[in-house]
């Protein structure tokens, strides 16, 4: 016989005797299946992307009740042209801002919240909201939201707020 | 032999948890404490200087080692010594980029502790100080 078929023949000898019929099949399907339940699991959630900080949103943007704004100090940009995520035409977005945490009820997590003020124009004077939520001193100038936050902006005159989400609070 | 094999996938399972959570809590801690002005990505605004391809340099002399822990912002911020040390140790690998061109020790809560009960008064003063004497290092090199 030749020497390659007595080759092949010993291996294939060889791996019947030591595999089952539906070994690969075993095999593939575990792997399928694994495969597939890894981005179910909390560690592929946690670091994942942005679907898993995204709140739930419910209520009233233009209404001091709405959710995001538990700190808000100011008038709410909502009502003067823009949104609670975007200044009016005209004024500029201040890149230093006041930072907290709001709970939203829709989908009982915390959020850590921006609110960055719109700069540029003389006070909107629409919709007023003091919620002062989590409001901190003076002397915790970081925490607190009694001051112009229109710092790095061309102008420091205060227009209105937005209230941004930038991420999800950490629970100890 | 299942269940060994399942053994390292556990392990690997409870400490990536225990990274992610690790991960988030650092994020969040930026951003409630440091965010507000250094914002977003750690380039700062007007008069807030940039971290961001910076804040290596303070690594160059023990000086600027301490003033990342003494300037008010970190050594008077609410943060627990341990949670203190984890934000510092953040912004150097997240923010440091080219700046950084020494081997990182990183800070622990032992080394902050006792750095930051002693806040800096003169901050500009004393940035300048370390800064002009990281540059004139450079120069004579």
């Amino acid at each position: 016989m030749n020497f390659f078929d007595r080759v092949f023949e010993q291996r294939s000898r060889q791996l019947a005797q030591r595999s089952s019929r539906r070994g690969l099949l075993k095999g593939l399907g575990a792997m399928l299946v694994g495969g597939a339940s890894i981005p179910l699991l909390p560690v592929a959630r946690a670091a994942g992307g942005d679907g898993a900080s995204r709140p739930v949103e419910e209520g009233d943007p233009s209404s001091c009740d709405y959710w995001r704004y538990c700190a808000i100090d100011g008038f709410l940009c909502d009502c003067c042209g823009g949104s609670a995520n975007t200044c009016p035409p005209g004024t500029e977005m201040s890149p230093v801002t006041w930072i907290g945490t709001c709970h939203n009820p829709a989908d009982g997590r915390n959020y850590v919240i921006s609110y960055n003020d719109c700069c540029g124009k003389s006070s909107c004077g629409a919709c007023l909201c003091m919620r002062d939520e989590g409001d901190r001193p003076v002397y915790r100038p970081d925490k607190t939201n009694d001051l112009n936050w229109c710092l790095g902006t061309a102008s420091v005159s205060y227009h209105c707020s937005t209230a941004i989400v930038v991420g999800v609070a950490f629970n100890d | 032999m299942a269940k060994l094999t399942l053994l390292p996938v556990l392990f690997w399972f409870v400490a990536a948890l225990a990274a992610a959570d690790d991960a988030g809590r650092v994020v969040f801690d930026y951003q409630m404490n440091c965010q507000g002005c250094h914002t977003p990505d750690g380039a700062g605004a007007g008069s807030v200087p940039a971290l961001k391809g910076h804040v290596g340099v303070f690594l160059q002399s023990q000086a600027g080692r301490e003033y990342l822990v003494r300037v008010p912002g970190s050594a008077t911020s609410a943060l627990s010594d341990e949670r203190l040390a984890a934000v510092l140790n953040w912004i150097i690998y997240e923010f440091a980029g080219n700046s950084l061109q020494l081997p990182f020790t990183p800070y622990t809560a032992a080394e902050v502790a006792p750095l930051r009960k002693n806040p800096l008064n003169e901050v500009d003063d004393y940035r300048q100080h370390v800064l002009r004497a990281i540059a004139g290092a450079d120069a004579r090199e």
